[in-house]
């Protein structure tokens, strides 16, 4: 029951998230035969002195367009597209699971049902996981299909792999938010807490020296145009001894999240 | 077929003690109900009544004590305690996207069985438009709505929050006789409310709560006694109180509060029969005892 309620209530947001991924999706896509052309004839990008742009620049105007255009698919679709739109649905969802119990006085009637408290959490976690999570692989997949209107490829399962692993990215975000949303008594504090935290990870990220320390170099542009270009498989992404293995620190990230959101909650009185 | 008393209480409590931060909320608070009492608890608010209930119910922990719920330990046994207690919080709690019967549904789904006879007569008695959106619900329909969540569940214990809070009289007064067909069921409930005359109607027996703790019952009996003594009188103008007599308040529209050294019908034969406006004896009000132990409490 719990997790049903969970989901009529927050079933919109998915609705809405994928509606935005699509938006920013399509026009990527479908302008990118104009876009290719501008960049090859425009040097602007080229001289900009900054190795954040510079490797997308090197990247999104490769003379082969089949390079370029994986590339600029990799830095829209999730670069951009899932890392921005992707956060702030994993932000919106995780904010209000327990701190708006609290803030209705809810959470009292709810801690007093027969239910244990991590039968609780999990009825909470999984519905606004969905939520988080599939709009990702929905709107993601249809751009093979945006693709194909402008005569270019997207092979499905680096795409598939791509999605993966953003997706557990946004979920890593969604546990975070929603520990410290057991943690807050008013919505309204865990979007500050969140929210600053991400603002402050992203503005680690914009500085060269610092890069290294944000947490935003788990779904760099560097790890989504290798892999969407097929040269990152698997094997890479949870290896974590011989390689990156990004896509297992997020893993271990989200199980960590989720564990100290358990524990709190378990310790929590209304 | 004879009804025997179960050996063991369904609550029992002892020195139990819970602070949070610097403020002792529960200080060697000790009780116990009996398997299907009715116990009364009042107390001003911030007395520790809330916390009491929380912590039979598990949500809360304690600092010190031990306590036992139909022979549990709610720091250890929580779950179980839940499956077989119905807890209505101090606060209503409902919530307010859902419908009426949406919520009920929910509140219901947690337990196994739910008393039909205890729904019907209970929607009979409160009329609540159970289609519409809690949130449309006025601060008494929720109330009401919390009250029904609270009461249907077929359990061994029912720890009520001022269930009457928020609602009128003519449907505390209803509400009182589902209370009484609870307790006939051989229900134990405990029940705290601000509606003291109406709590010491229904309840078996009272405990007074104040400053965290109970107050003994000879305290409770020794005030009583003094407010024996007690009378609110009203008299003409420039009347002289005759001795034997001291005033301890003078309330609204010229009443006085006197106690006096004999019984007070002995002592107001001393006075004119027409200086007289008005007269109360012997009128045991449950406020004025509740505030007779609270100057004790900080005395």
């Amino acid at each position: 029951m719990i997790a049903s309620k969970t989901w009529r209530e927050i079933r919109w947001m998915g609705l809405v998230y994928l509606l935005i991924l699509e938006l920013l999706l399509i026009p990527a896509v479908l302008l990118w035969p104009d876009i290719y052309g501008d960049l090859q004839r425009s040097g602007l990008l080229k001289k900009v002195d900054y190795d954040l742009i510079r490797s997308i620049t090197e990247g999104i105007t490769n003379r082969n367009e089949e390079i370029a255009w994986v590339n600029w698919a990799a830095l829209q679709l999730f670069f951009k597209g899932v890392n921005l739109a992707g956060l702030a649905c994993a932000v919106l969802v995780g904010t209000g699971l327990f701190a708006r119990e609290r803030e209705s006085m809810t959470l009292e009637f709810l801690l007093a049902r027969p239910v244990s408290r991590g039968r609780i959490l999990w009825q909470k976690a999984w519905p606004s996981a969905l939520v988080v999570v599939v709009p990702v692989f929905l709107a993601n997949w249809s751009a093979i299909w945006w693709a194909r209107s402008i005569d270019q490829d997207l092979d499905f399962w680096p795409l598939t792999l791509c999605c993966i692993h953003s997706s557990l990215f946004c979920l890593m975000f969604l546990a975070f938010t929603t520990f410290v949303s057991v943690l807050c008594r008013v919505q309204g504090h865990v979007a500050f807490w969140v929210g600053g935290i991400a603002i402050l990870q992203m503005g680690v990220y914009l500085i060269p020296r610092l890069r290294r320390y944000s947490v935003f170099r788990l779904s760099d542009f560097d790890w989504y145009g290798p892999m969407l270009a097929g040269n990152l498989g698997p094997e890479r992404m949870f290896d974590l001894v011989h390689h990156a293995g990004n896509t297992s620190w997020v893993v271990l990230a989200t199980a960590a999240f989720y564990a100290a959101a358990w524990h709190a909650l378990r310790r929590l009185e209304p | 077929m004879t009804n025997i008393p179960h050996p063991e209480p369904a609550i029992e409590v002892e020195g139990l003690c819970r602070s949070f931060g610097g403020k002792q909320a529960l200080r060697e608070l000790s009780l116990t109900v009996g398997r299907g009492e009715l116990l009364g608890i009042v107390g001003p608010n911030g007395a520790g009544k809330s916390t009491l209930m929380r912590v039979l119910t598990g949500l809360v922990r304690r600092d010190r004590g031990t306590v036992s719920v139909l022979g549990m330990d709610p720091a250890h046994d929580g779950l179980a305690i839940r499956r077989r207690c119905s807890y209505l919080p101090g606060e209503t709690s409902v919530y307010q996207q859902m419908t009426g019967r949406g919520f009920l549904d929910f509140a219901w789904s947690f337990h196994g069985a739910v008393q039909q006879d205890v729904v019907d007569r209970l929607q009979e008695l409160f009329r609540l438009p159970l289609q519409a959106r809690v949130r449309s619900y006025s601060a008494g329909m929720k109330q009401k709505l919390a009250v029904l969540a609270a009461l249907a569940p077929d359990v061994d214990v029912y720890l009520l929050d001022e269930p009457d809070r928020a609602l009128d009289a003519s449907v505390r007064h209803d509400l009182r006789t589902v209370l009484r067909d609870l307790h006939g069921r051989r229900k134990t409930i405990l029940l705290s409310s601000h509606h003291l005359g109406e709590v010491e109607t229904l309840a078996g027996r009272l405990v007074f709560v104040v400053g965290g703790g109970v107050v003994p019952q000879e305290t409770v009996a020794a005030a009583r006694t003094r407010l024996a003594r007690r009378l609110r009188l009203r008299l003409g103008n420039e009347v002289v109180l005759p001795v034997g007599a001291r005033v301890l308040a003078r309330e609204a529209d010229g009443v006085l509060l006197l106690e006096t050294s004999e019984h007070p019908l002995q002592w107001l034969r001393g006075l004119d029969a027409e200086a007289v406006l008005e007269a109360e004896v012997g009128v045991l009000r449950l406020e004025d005892l509740y505030q007779e132990l609270l100057a004790g409490a900080r005395t």
